[in-house]
């Protein structure tokens, strides 16, 4: 995924503001969780303190003793990282003290930080194990003595940082399992909301390849501006591009009457500059022919859907046809199926079946007859051949390659520019047709034009 | 024979007018679609020349105007636009023939000879009555082989009334089909071409028809 696309963005913002909330909400957790922890803890301490102190008297002799035993049995556990004692503020006068049975012989210090400060004191401390304690302690004058002892109350606390660290480890695990399906659903939600700008991608390829004319289908209310946007900067192109080849066309048809001026003024005349002026205007026709064959071409890369009907083009071709060669009396029959419809433009089938046409007409001797059929499927693609008869003097085999050439004229005693059937031609093969040249049954030329049909 | 040409640009209209006045015709001319279609639609035109991207009204729809109008005079099309649903059009408005620009002189004048004959019903472009041969494309005439020198005005007079052979012509369809509109015309001077020409040709194939008008027959095998 490169770093630049929409999606990478999206994914990457989300996972991003994803990790540090849950980063931050695990830490949060955690800590209240510690804090509620020893906030327990430590009442339990506080608890097991109000209990000694409302148990602890003095005896006659001046010791401290327990009115009634402990009941919590970690107290009686040697060394359980449960303990409580009793101890004189004044240490030196050698006063007993009185100690729970866990900690044995052994008595916990208070840190100086703490020691003999008024209310209760809450602090941690080591024992002989190395355990962590945490532990309170107030100072109090028993009732019956004078003196003044500490009380101390001390809890396991590992065993509290181990509830902690298992609680930690179920945080993590959770929130990382939460992470992963954020994730997840960020990447299908992205995948799901940038399904349109797909679509809209396949729109403008088929768009490019010629296949549509323009953007189609609903778009969600953010892309429907775009869309419009898009479609009218297509339709703008497509009307710029038409207006370059029209204005290609106009000039080309407008040279075409000044160059009749100068042919003709020059065939008056004979002079070298009429000579000069015949041979340049002859290129310039030339050039002219060149530029409005290629503008012609060039519209046709577009307009692919067009769906042009066979008959009456045919029909308007043979009557025509008829006309122009009225001199020679010539038959212009067609015969074409019903509904047969050709796949593209409708100019187009006129310039290749007109040439056809034309050219037969120049050869033969009474009748020209032209026929259109369905022709067998190929490739999936429905296809139709028109095939134009004359009753001429036909071609031999070998030269009908040669005839399709272009600039290749045959008979330089018949009128016409040798382009006519390469044009042909090569129009067929832009609708990925063909044209063949064969023996007609009226005994003369017949040419037979493959192209894609449309049902 | 008197044509009409409706070409808007000046220069090539001028080349069309002097080639087709050489060629021995008496030719109007047009700028536009709109004094084309005039001309054409008042004046008896034997054939027209019309450029069919015209000013004012275009080539096509001034040929139609014509034909609605049943004026069936033959139209030679001019176009710089050859392709074929561009011919199917100028057919379908009415025209008898088309020449795609740009184009020889030569074509327009082959092209308005056949147009002629064929309005006229001949084959050949060699009109002959008895002796008396006229060649349409050389524009000469021969007697019995010899070349025969007529002015232009002879020339059109001999051709209008052979390509209608065996018809009456009035001296008014002689005259408008002589002379081209800017020409002042008077119907007596057609008494003296046609003894000018009757003397040129020295045999009888020229005949008055008292109150009608002319017209050229096979000679009497009796004279």
């Amino acid at each position: 995924m490169r770093p630049s696309s929409l999606s990478s963005r999206l994914i990457l913002s989300s996972l991003v503001v994803s990790v540090v909330l849950l980063a931050a909400t695990g830490l949060l957790l955690a800590s209240l969780f510690t804090t509620a922890l020893e906030r327990n803890f430590d009442q339990r301490l506080r608890s097991v303190l109000d209990g000694l102190l409302a148990n602890i008297e003095v005896t006659a002799e001046g010791a401290p003793r327990l009115a009634s035993a402990i009941v919590d049995p970690r107290f009686a556990l040697p060394l359980s990282g449960w303990y409580w004692q009793v101890v004189p503020m004044d240490k030196a006068t050698g006063v007993a003290d009185l100690a729970s049975g866990s900690l044995l012989e052994q008595r916990l210090a208070v840190p100086p930080a703490f020691a003999g400060k008024p209310g209760v004191q809450a602090f941690y401390l080591k024992d002989k194990l190395g355990v962590t304690l945490r532990a309170i302690e107030q100072v109090f004058t028993l009732p019956g003595s004078t003196r003044a002892y500490s009380v101390l109350v001390a809890g396991n606390y590992d065993e509290l940082s181990a509830e902690v660290r298992s609680f930690n480890r179920a945080l993590i695990a959770s929130l990382v399992l939460l992470a992963l399906g954020l994730a997840l659903a960020v990447f299908v939600q992205v995948r799901f909301g940038l399904r349109p700008l797909r679509a809209m991608q396949a729109n403008l390829l088929a768009i490019r390849q010629g296949e549509a004319e323009q953007l189609k289908g609903a778009y969600p209310a953010e892309l429907i501006p775009v869309a419009e946007e898009l479609n009218l900067l297509i339709q703008s192109n497509a009307e710029i591009v038409e207006r370059a080849r029209t204005q290609v066309g106009n000039l080309a048809h407008a040279l075409k009457t000044p160059l009749s001026v100068l042919t003709n003024e020059a065939a008056g005349q004979e002079s070298q500059l009429a000579a000069k002026m015949t041979e340049q205007a002859g290129l310039m026709r030339d050039q002219v022919s060149l530029y409005l064959d290629r503008a012609r071409r060039a519209a046709r890369a577009r307009g692919l859907g067009a769906v042009t009907e066979v008959k009456p083009v045919l029909d308007a071709l043979a009557r025509t046809l008829e006309r122009i060669n009225r001199d020679k009396g010539l038959a212009v029959t067609v015969d074409c199926a019903e509904g047969l419809k050709f796949r593209g433009e409708r100019q187009d089938l006129e310039e290749m079946v007109g040439n056809l046409m034309d050219n037969a007409c120049k050869w033969a001797a009474t009748r020209v007859a032209v026929s259109a059929r369905p022709a067998p499927a190929a490739a999936g693609r429905g296809l139709l051949m028109v095939a134009v008869d004359d009753d001429g003097p036909g071609l031999a085999p070998e030269m009908r390659d040669a005839a399709l050439r272009r600039g290749e004229r045959l008979d330089e005693t018949k009128p016409g520019s040798g382009l006519g059937l390469a044009i042909v031609r090569e129009t067929a093969a832009m609708y990925n047709g063909g044209v063949q040249l064969e023996r007609a049954d009226l005994g003369g030329l017949r040419a037979a034009l493959l192209l894609p049909s449309a049902i | 024979m008197r044509l009409l040409v409706v070409e808007d640009d000046p220069d090539l209209r001028r080349q069309l007018v002097s080639a087709l006045v050489d060629a021995g015709y008496a030719v109007d001319a047009a700028k536009d679609g709109e004094e084309g279609h005039f001309l054409g639609d008042t004046e008896p035109y034997d054939a027209v020349v019309l450029d069919l991207g015209l000013p004012i009204i275009d080539g096509v729809s001034v040929l139609e105007k014509w034909r609605r109008a049943d004026r069936k005079m033959p139209v030679l099309i001019l176009t710089a636009r050859d392709r074929w649903s561009d011919k199917v059009a100028g057919f379908d408005a009415g025209a008898d023939d088309y020449v795609a620009k740009p184009f020889h002189m030569e074509e327009v004048l082959a092209r308005i000879r056949a147009l002629l004959r064929r309005a006229a019903g001949h084959a050949s472009s060699e009109l002959s009555v008895g002796p008396v041969v006229l060649d349409t494309k050389s524009s000469r005439v021969s007697v019995d082989g010899m070349p025969v020198k007529l002015t232009s005005l002879e020339f059109r007079l001999l051709s209008y009334l052979m390509h209608h052979k065996g018809k009456v012509v009035s001296r008014t369809e002689l005259v408008e089909h002589l002379y081209d509109q800017d020409f002042d015309r008077d119907s007596n001077t057609v008494e003296v071409f046609v003894g000018r020409l009757r003397k040129k040709l020295g045999v009888d194939v020229l005949h008055t028809i008292r109150g009608m008008g002319y017209t050229v027959t096979e000679p009497d095998n009796a004279a």
